[in-house]
């Protein structure tokens, strides 16, 4: 067994830690990248630059930047925003811009943009008959989107997801330099004060890769559920 | 045996894909200025027939004689194999193949494509090959395609370019694996006359092909096989015009 | 051009944090990034070329170990492979004393390492799929003209690969360019360390950042243009003329 020092509890938290930030970035991401999709094939001029504008400029800026950027900022902007609701409304509110939350902020708004660009390509793969029917047997647009459009756009969104996914996986690692306390910042502590850095660095990229291929596994069966009906999953 | 090899000979060659034999003993022997033509329905296993004598197929059994010269196999773990790769690579030089697809290299221009071979296989002079590839490219009327890539080109360009490329290795044998069949209608007939005119020059020639009417005046032989064997075999008029077999009738049956 | 000079001294003159100075930290961490993307990116293109073809082959014992490098390098954060190899030299026992260690004790050279790795693994993933999609029939006639396995991969398969592999690899530029800034996790001055180093005495997030922020906009759009021309200029081929 390899020789921990002890740091195998925190380790272990950190791990929880960055799978946290992990899953509720994802979900974050999701939600911006449905919304990204939908303004960018509004019919609104304004959305449309909108939407290209975000995807953009996230994307040509280095997340850790972006993380740094509203980490130290964040709370500078917050804080402006609640002393101006206090001196005219007298409305005392106080919000925290820690760690956490400044990570998962920038990780959910740097893959809200790439998941922008999967969904709306997956949209827009779904075969305009399939709608043209739905529609012909009275469906109403929401119906329309849950029934037809939803389920057949996730076939061609997975692998997209999945692969955003894994990359944002690996992003998580960036909340570390902020000094949240997630398990590379934990293996970082433990290298240098124990002066083993293969022992802990080792271990705590074989956790990812652990995550990854779990997730790989769950991808490929969600994948196989949604192609339902297409012949071979592609 | 002649005095001058002949430039392909083929002798009981068998293949098998799993369980099914696709080949079932073939031979052919082509004498020099021979046209030889395959005729079958698909499935027929004309054209792993002439994939075999390039070797692009490996023949379960059989031998392989390139101008004279037998070509050595191998038992492996794998089956039968060739026993020394620079030989098929020496014969492969002697005959060309030309595709049904074409398949000319897409990132080379025409006439880089014609003189791919020459020089880098061969060894010949770069210049020596463009000339030679110039007038290649004259003779099958695309002198001014020279510097088009293949996707900028028809599909009856492109097969009369690659059999440019085949003339410039100066082969023995040409293969021709259903030439004409991934063309349009109205581009087949630019193809078949480059080949009337190969043929016509004392070329020998392997052809799997559809195009009846190309067996019939231009073949010296015809090959019809049916399930991996040599049904009927003879000169055209006797093969194609009074077929004995009930298959080979039906074949020829024109179609509605 | 001595109006323009007094127009920046006087734009300079009225804030506090972009003065002469400041700008040149950004100034030469903006070299710094450069060299580390531009030498990273290169010394890994080199590697990658042998890799991909590596793990293209068909013998398993030369397939494998590539597979599980890329595998790795792939799978886990770039900043672990840092502190990996930062570290890993830092507390190697006895390194002080070799002369290695005036290449070392920099930690440019460290960096420099794990962003090799790290973007060798990609490209040879990015190469091995333009190889693994070149057209079989091309392969065909490659071998039907008596190519040899070699010839085939420097005359055919090569040539045809590296423009296929052209617009992915032009998102891995982008990607390491993106990534190189947390070298300054590691105490490296390159654009983003400048950028903290600047936030840290002045207490101004927004200025600092934001104008890196914009720094590595303009990089990544030059790379992008540049991606797009070279894209234009070799995949022409591809195209069918316009009738």
């Amino acid at each position: 067994m390899i020789d921990l020092h002890g740091y195998g509890p925190r380790l272990a938290e950190g791990a929880l830690v960055t799978v946290e930030v992990a899953v509720l970035s994802l979900v974050l991401s999701v939600i911006l990248g449905l919304l990204t999709a939908s303004a960018k094939m509004s019919r609104s001029w304004f959305l449309h630059r909108l939407g290209t504008l975000y995807t953009t400029v996230i994307r040509g800026i280095p997340d850790l930047v972006l993380m740094l950027l509203l980490f130290f900022g964040g709370q500078m902007g917050v804080n402006v925003i609640t002393d101006w609701l206090y001196y005219q409304f007298d409305i005392d509110i106080f919000i925290n811009i820690n760690e956490f939350v400044a990570g998962v902020l920038t990780i959910g708004l740097i893959f809200g943009a790439y998941m922008g660009e999967t969904f709306r390509g997956a949209f827009l793969a779904v075969e305009y008959g399939q709608i043209e029917a739905a529609r012909a047997y009275g469906m109403n647009h929401w119906l329309v989107f849950k029934r037809v459009r939803f389920p057949q756009m996730m076939r061609h969104a997975l692998p997209g997801l999945s692969n955003n996914w894994m990359v944002l996986l690996k992003t998580t690692a960036l909340v570390s330099v902020i000094g949240l306390s997630d398990m590379v910042r934990i293996a970082s502590e433990a290298s240098k004060s124990t002066r083993e850095p293969f022992t802990f660095m080792l271990l705590v990229g074989a956790v990812y890769l652990a995550i990854a291929s779990v997730s790989e596994w769950g991808f490929a069966r969600l994948q196989k559920r949604y192609s339902v009906g297409f012949g071979e999953a592609d | 045996m002649a005095a001058t090899p002949l430039p392909l000979e083929v002798r009981n060659i068998t293949k098998r894909f799993g369980e099914t034999e696709v080949l079932k003993g073939l031979s052919l022997q082509a004498h020099k200025g021979d046209v030889i033509t395959l005729i079958g329905a698909s499935g027929s296993g004309k054209s792993t027939f002439l994939r075999c004598m390039n070797l692009l197929e490996q023949p379960n059994e059989g031998e392989l004689l390139v101008h004279g010269e037998e070509i050595q196999f191998k038992q492996t773990r794998h089956g039968r194999e060739p026993a020394d790769w620079n030989q098929v690579v020496r014969m492969r030089a002697k005959l060309s193949m030309v595709f049904q697809s074409f398949n000319l290299w897409a990132h080379m221009t025409l006439l880089e494509n014609v003189i791919e071979a020459p020089v880098h296989v061969l060894g010949k002079s770069k210049k020596e090959a463009i000339e030679h590839a110039r007038a290649l490219l004259e003779r099958v009327g695309l002198a001014d395609r020279a510097d088009y890539y293949p996707a900028q080109m028809s599909g009856g360009q492109q097969q009369r370019g690659a059999i440019a490329r085949a003339l410039a290795m100066d082969p023995e044998v040409m293969l021709f694996d259903e030439p004409t069949s991934a063309l349009d209608p109205e581009l087949v007939g630019d193809v078949l006359k480059v080949m009337r005119d190969l043929a016509d020059e004392g070329r020998t020639m392997i052809v799997v092909t559809h195009e009846m009417a190309f067996a019939r005046d231009v073949s010296t032989q015809v090959l019809y096989l049916h399930q991996g064997i040599v049904e009927e075999a003879g000169p055209p008029a006797e093969v194609l015009d009074t077929p004995r077999s009930e298959r080979l009738k039906q074949f020829l049956a024109p179609k509605h | 051009m001595q109006a323009l000079s007094e127009w920046f001294t006087e734009l300079l003159a009225d804030n506090t944090i972009f003065t002469a100075q400041t700008l040149g930290y950004y100034g030469s961490g903006l070299v710094t990034t450069v060299q580390l993307v531009f030498l990273s990116l290169i010394i890994g293109l080199v590697l990658a070329v042998p890799l991909a073809i590596g793990r293209s082959s068909q013998r398993r014992w030369i397939r494998t170990p590539i597979f599980l490098y890329t595998y790795v390098f792939r799978g886990t954060p770039l900043l672990i492979q840092l502190y990996l190899i930062y570290y890993g030299v830092v507390f190697f026992d006895g390194i002080q004393e070799t002369w290695l260690w005036v290449l070392l004790e920099e930690p440019f050279v460290p960096a420099l390492i794990a962003f090799t790795l790290n973007t060798a693994a990609y490209t040879t993933e990015i190469f091995r799929g333009a190889i693994k999609a070149t057209p079989r029939g091309e392969i065909e006639a490659a071998r039907a003209y008596g190519m040899s396995r070699r010839l085939m991969m420097r005359r055919i398969i090569l040539p045809s690969a590296f423009r296929r592999a052209l617009p992915a690899y032009g998102n891995e530029v982008i990607f390491m360019l993106h990534a190189s800034a947390i070298a300054s996790v590691v105490t490296i001055m390159d654009l983003t360390g400048a950028a903290r180093f600047i936030y840290a005495r002045y207490y101004a997030p927004f200025d600092a950042f934001l104008f890196v922020a914009a720094i590595y906009l303009c990089l990544t759009f030059a790379i992008l243009y540049l991606f797009r021309y070279l894209e234009k200029r070799l995949l022409a081929h591809l195209k069918p003329l316009e009738q």
